[in-house]
C-alpha cells in the first residue's frame, strides 16, 4: 500500500460481454475502480449485477472481454495465482452464504485457518475482534447461522469477509433484508471500515439511502451497457428515463 | 511495496512514556507483534504517548493487538495520547477500541461423558417415539385417503413410480443378471464334481427367487431411492418448502410421503420379479456354456422344480422391505435440520438404517417360513 500506487485502478473491467442462455446480458461493459473508492452498482432486476460481481470475483468467466484485479487479468491466472488474489479480497454474498454447519466464530476463523498461519490464541482473539467489529454481540459467536436473524447473518458474513484484512470488498446487496435502522448502521460501519482500512468496495445494491449516504460513485447498468458512471449527485440529474424513474421512486415516499 | 517488518520503541519521557511503533503493523506479522508487545513493559500509571510517525501500515488486527495488550498491562485508554496518526487510522483505532470494550468470549464447553451418554440415550428414546408418531401420522393419512380417495396425489404418485420403478429397471436387470451368472458359475463348479449338472437349475432358480433377487433389489432401492427421498425432503425442509406446504393448508405427509410410500411398495415387487427372471436367465447362460445343459433342458427343469409358491414367497417379502425403506427415508428427511451438513448426515442414516431393516425383516421371514417348498 505504498503511496505511489494510490491512483492505480484496483479493478478494471474492459469490453465485457456475457451470454447467458443465448441472450446477451452484458454488451461491452467498461469501468475501473481506484483504490479507496466505494462504488455502487445499480440497475434493474435482471440487468446482471450479480453476474458481473461473480465475473469480478473470478467465479465465472465472461464470454468476452477481460477483468483485471490488482492489475492482473483473472481469466489468465493459474489456480495458484488465483488463490493468492482471492486472499486479497473479501466477498459478502447476498444471503450471507455462511457455512451452515459451523458456528459464527468458526465461520470467521475459516479464512484465517486457510490463509494465515497464526497460533490458536491469536486467531481466537482476532476472530472475537472481527465479530465485535461487525457489530455482533459476543453471545452470537457460538451460535449456528440458522439461529441468527437476517441482519446478524449479514454482520457475521461481513466479519468473515473482513477476516483476512482484504484490500477490496465485493458486496451483493449488503442492506437487503435489514430494517432501515440496521441498514443505516451497516452503511456507516462499512464506510468507517472502508475509510480506516483504505478498503475499496464494489457493491450491487437497490438501496437508495445507501447511495446517498455512503457511496463515492455510482455505476448504472442498463440494457447490457454502463449508461452512467459518476458521483451520485451527477448521476441522479442525468436525463435518462430509467435513471429518472429510479431516483424518483425514492422521493415518492418522502 | 514497503515491507519493513514491525518494531517497537518504548522510552520514558518527562510525563510518562513514549511508544513508537515502526514498520507494518499488519495481520501478516501478528505473531511478531504479539512478542514485541509482550516483551515491552509499559507503565500503567502515567500517560502513554503513541507516535505513529514511523508507522507505515496499520490494519485492524494490529490495532486490536495494541489495544488488548495495553489493556492487559493495565493502561487506561483515556491515558493514551495518539500523535501523528492519519485521520483514517484514528478512525480505525477509535472504532476497534470502542468495539473491543466488552471483552470475553463465552467458550463452548465440552460436556463430560456421563451427561453425553445420558443425552444420547434420551435422544435414542425420543427418536423411537418420533418414529412411532410418524408412523401414526402416515396411518392417519391413509385413513383419510380411504375415506376421500381424491386426496391421493396421482401425479406425484406416478412421477415417483417412474423414478423409483422404471428408472431403476436397468440397474436391477444388470445386477440380478450378473449375480445369476456368478452364482451359477460357482454352483456349477460344485455340481460338476458330482456329475449332477442338471441340478444347477434347481440351485439357481430357488436361490434367486427366494432370497437373492428380493434382497438385492431391496438393497439397491434402499441405496438409490431411500437416499433420494431423504435428500429431497431434507432439502425441501432447508428451503422452507415444507413449511410452505403446511401453510397452504396441505399435509406434508399427504403430499410427500404417501405418494412415495405407495410408489415404492408397488415398484418393489415388480422390480423383484424382473430380477428373478433375469437371474434365472443369467444362470441359463452358464449352464449352457459350462455344464452342457441345453437351454431347453434347463428351463424344463426350472419349470418342474420351482413351485409358484417359492416365487410368491420371494415377492411377498418385498412390499414389507419397501415400506420399511420408505418409512425410514421419509422420517429422516423430515428430521433434517436447517443446515447443509445435516442433509448428508440423515441421508447416510437412511441408507444404514434401511439396510439393517431389510436384513432383519428378511431374517424374520426366513425364521417364520423355513420350508423351501420343494
Amino acid at each position: 500500500m505504498s503511496p505511489g500506487r494510490a491512483s492505480d485502478a484496483i479493478l478494471q473491467v474492459a469490453d465485457l460481454h456475457t451470454n447467458l442462455g443465448g441472450q446477451w446480458l452484458h454488451r461491452g461493459l467498461d469501468f475501473s475502480i481506484g483504490r479507496g473508492e466505494v462504488v455502487a452498482l445499480i440497475g434493474g432486476s435482471g440487468t446482471g449485477k450479480s453476474v458481473l460481481l461473480r465475473h469480478c470475483i473470478g467465479l465465472t468467466r465472461p464470454s468476452q472481454g477481460q477483468v483485471k484485479l490488482f492489475g492482473e487479468n483473472i481469466c489468465e491466472l493459474s489456480t495458484e495465482q488465483l488463490t493468492k488474489v482471492r486472499s486479497r479480497y473479501g466477498v459478502l454474498f447476498q444471503e450471507g452464504a455462511l457455512f451452515s454447519s459451523l458456528s459464527v466464530a468458526e465461520n470467521v476463523a475459516a479464512p484465517l485457518h486457510e490463509h494465515a498461519r497464526l497460533p490458536p490464541r491469536l486467531r481466537d482473539e482476532l476472530v472475537a475482534m472481527k465479530i465485535r467489529l461487525a457489530g455482533l454481540p459476543m453471545e452470537a459467536a457460538n451460535k449456528r447461522p440458522s439461529e441468527l436473524s437476517g441482519g446478524m447473518k449479514k454482520r457475521a458474513a461481513l466479519a468473515r469477509a473482513l477476516a483476512l484484512e482484504p484490500e477490496l470488498l465485493f458486496l451483493d446487496e449488503p442492506t437487503s433484508g435489514l430494517d432501515p435502522i440496521s441498514a443505516r448502521e451497516f452503511d456507516h460501519l462499512l464506510r468507517v471500515l472502508c475509510d480506516s482500512l483504505g478498503l475499496t468496495a464494489l457493491m450491487a445494491t437497490h438501496d437508495l439511502d445507501t447511495l446517498w449516504g455512503m457511496v463515492d460513485r455510482v455505476i448504472v447498468l442498463y440494457a447490457g451497457k454502463v449508461i452512467a458512471d459518476g458521483p451520485v449527485k451527477e448521476v441522479a440529474e442525468l436525463d435518462h428515463e430509467w435513471i429518472r424513474k429510479y431516483f424518483s421512486a425514492h422521493s415518492g415516499y418522502r | 511495496m514497503n515491507l519493513t517488518p514491525p518494531s517497537l520503541y518504548c522510552v520514558a519521557i518527562d510525563q510518562g512514556c513514549l511508544l513508537k511503533p515502526r514498520g507494518r503493523w499488519c495481520i501478516d506479522y501478528l505473531e511478531l507483534l504479539d512478542q514485541l508487545l509482550l516483551t515491552t513493559p509499559v507503565p500503567h500509571d502515567c500517560r502513554v504517548r503513541v507516535d505513529a510517525s514511523e508507522l507505515t501500515d496499520l490494519d485492524s488486527a494490529g490495532v486490536m493487538l495494541v489495544v488488548n495488550r495495553l489493556r492487559a498491562q493495565g493502561v487506561v485508554w483515556s491515558n493514551i495520547d495518539l500523535v501523528h496518526f492519519s485521520r483514517h487510522q484514528l478512525a480505525l483505532i477509535h472504532l476497534v477500541a470502542e468495539r473491543l470494550d466488552a471483552r470475553g468470549q463465552p467458550r463452548r464447553r465440552r460436556a463430560a461423558w456421563l451427561p453425553r451418554l445420558g443425552r444420547k440415550a434420551a435422544e435414542s428414546v425420543s427418536d423411537l417415539v418420533s418414529q412411532f408418531v410418524f408412523f401414526g401420522r402416515i396411518v392417519e393419512a391413509f385413513a383419510d385417503i380411504v375415506r376421500r380417495p381424491r386426496l391421493l396425489r396421482l401425479r406425484e404418485f406416478t412421477t415417483q413410480l417412474e423414478a423409483v420403478g422404471l428408472n431403476a429397471l436397468p440397474i436391477v436387470v444388470l445386477m440380478t443378471f450378473l449375480i445369476g451368472v456368478v452364482f451359477a458359475f460357482l454352483l456349477g463348479i460344485q455340481v460338476q464334481k458330482f456329475g449332477a449338472n442338471i441340478f444347477i437349475a434347481d440351485g439357481v432358480a430357488i436361490a434367486i427367487a427366494r432370497e437373492l433377487a428380493p434382497l438385492l433389489t431391496a438393497i439397491l432401492i434402499a441405496g438409490r431411492s431411500g437416499a433420494a427421498f431423504t435428500a429431497q425432503i431434507g432439502a425441501m425442509k432447508v428451503t422452507e418448502e415444507i413449511d410452505a406446504i403446511t401453510s397452504l393448508g396441505l399435509s406434508p405427509i399427504q403430499v410427500l410421503v404417501v405418494p412415495r410410500l405407495l410408489a415404492i411398495i408397488i415398484a418393489m415387487p415388480l422390480l423383484t420379479f424382473v430380477g428373478v427372471v433375469m437371474g434365472v436367465l443369467g444362470g441359463s447362460l452358464v449352464a449352457n456354456a459350462q455344464l452342457d445343459v441345453t437351454y431347453y433342458t434347463y428351463f424344463e427343469r426350472v419349470k418342474s422344480v420351482l413351485p409358484a409358491s417359492t416365487v410368491w414367497f420371494g415377492l411377498a417379502k418385498t412390499p414389507v422391505f419397501a415400506a420399511a425403506i420408505a418409512l425410514i427415508a421419509c422420517r429422516n428427511g423430515f428430521a433434517v435440520q436447517r443446515d447443509a451438513r445435516s442433509v448428508g448426515e440423515y441421508t447416510t442414516k437412511t441408507v444404514v438404517q434401511s439396510l439393517v431393516a431389510v436384513i432383519l425383516i428378511d431374517a424374520l421371514f426366513a425364521i417364520a417360513f423355513p420350508e423351501i417348498g420343494l
